[in-house]
């Protein structure tokens, strides 16, 4: 997958890096295509693997959300707050 | 890209009060969330929002107390998932109070995101393969048996 971060690679040239047999290597990458962390894609003669980015804006997305949901929620506070002394 | 969520706010309100509110599970359902949350170190307890679809969030957020100084300082771990006790993110919030002439600035850091999403998908999908693998070769043995009692 690392070697995957800096760009698309054909699947026989990703096998040369491994110490294990083609079969294997393509059972892997059926794998993590199965997981949803690969694209597969047919270029000419070869098949292209490519790393999905989609899990990491996943994270963003979480991180955005309770931003505001922070932002909101602490504003929620001091309206609170505010409220509780005027009446007290 | 944005890793951490920190947020600064001053409340016309002495620290002991803001305290109650962080820390007192009745006061934080007012403003924040439903919890069985105990000012006790190492307690695990749960906040309940409504569910969040685009996030495949289930609205239950899981937490433990992870230190406490008093009317100072509060952190608990932050974890959400998509159901089932299943974590998909993890997080840490840290609470800082700090007294001012007239009132209390409050520090909220939500921060050390973690894919946790990233590891476990790995993680099924490697034991996926496995458990795969060893059906097969049950299978192939079970085969081999019955071929062998019935032979």
């Amino acid at each position: 997958m690392r070697m995957l971060s800096e760009k698309s690679l054909p699947i026989n040239s990703l096998a040369e890096h491994f110490d294990m047999s083609r079969p294997a290597v393509s059972k892997h990458i059926k794998i993590m295509y199965n997981a949803g962390f690969i694209s597969i894609e047919d270029i000419g003669r070869e098949r292209y693997c490519t790393l999905k980015k989609d899990g990491f804006d996943e994270l963003q997305k979480w991180i955005n959300y309770f931003d505001n949901f922070w932002k909101t929620k602490l504003k929620d506070l001091e309206t609170l707050l505010n409220n509780k002394i005027k009446k007290s | 890209m944005k890793k951490s969520i920190i947020h600064k706010v001053f409340y016309a309100h002495a620290p002991e009060i803001v305290w109650d509110y962080l820390t007192k599970a009745e006061l934080m359902e007012q403003w924040l969330m439903k919890s069985n949350f105990e000012l006790k170190l190492g307690h695990d307890f749960q906040f309940a929002t409504g569910p969040v679809p685009s996030l495949d969030f289930d609205g239950i957020v899981y937490c433990k107390v992870l230190e406490i100084e008093p009317l100072k300082k509060l952190t608990y771990s932050w974890k959400c998932g998509p159901g089932n006790g299943q974590i998909t993110i993890d997080s840490i919030v840290t609470w800082t109070l700090e007294a001012k002439d007239n009132g209390t600035e409050v520090l909220l850091v939500n921060d050390g995101f973690k894919e946790a999403n990233f590891n476990l998908v790995i993680f099924n999908a490697m034991n996926q393969g496995w458990l795969a693998n060893m059906n097969k070769i049950n299978k192939i043995l079970n085969e081999k048996e019955n071929g062998s009692t019935s032979a």
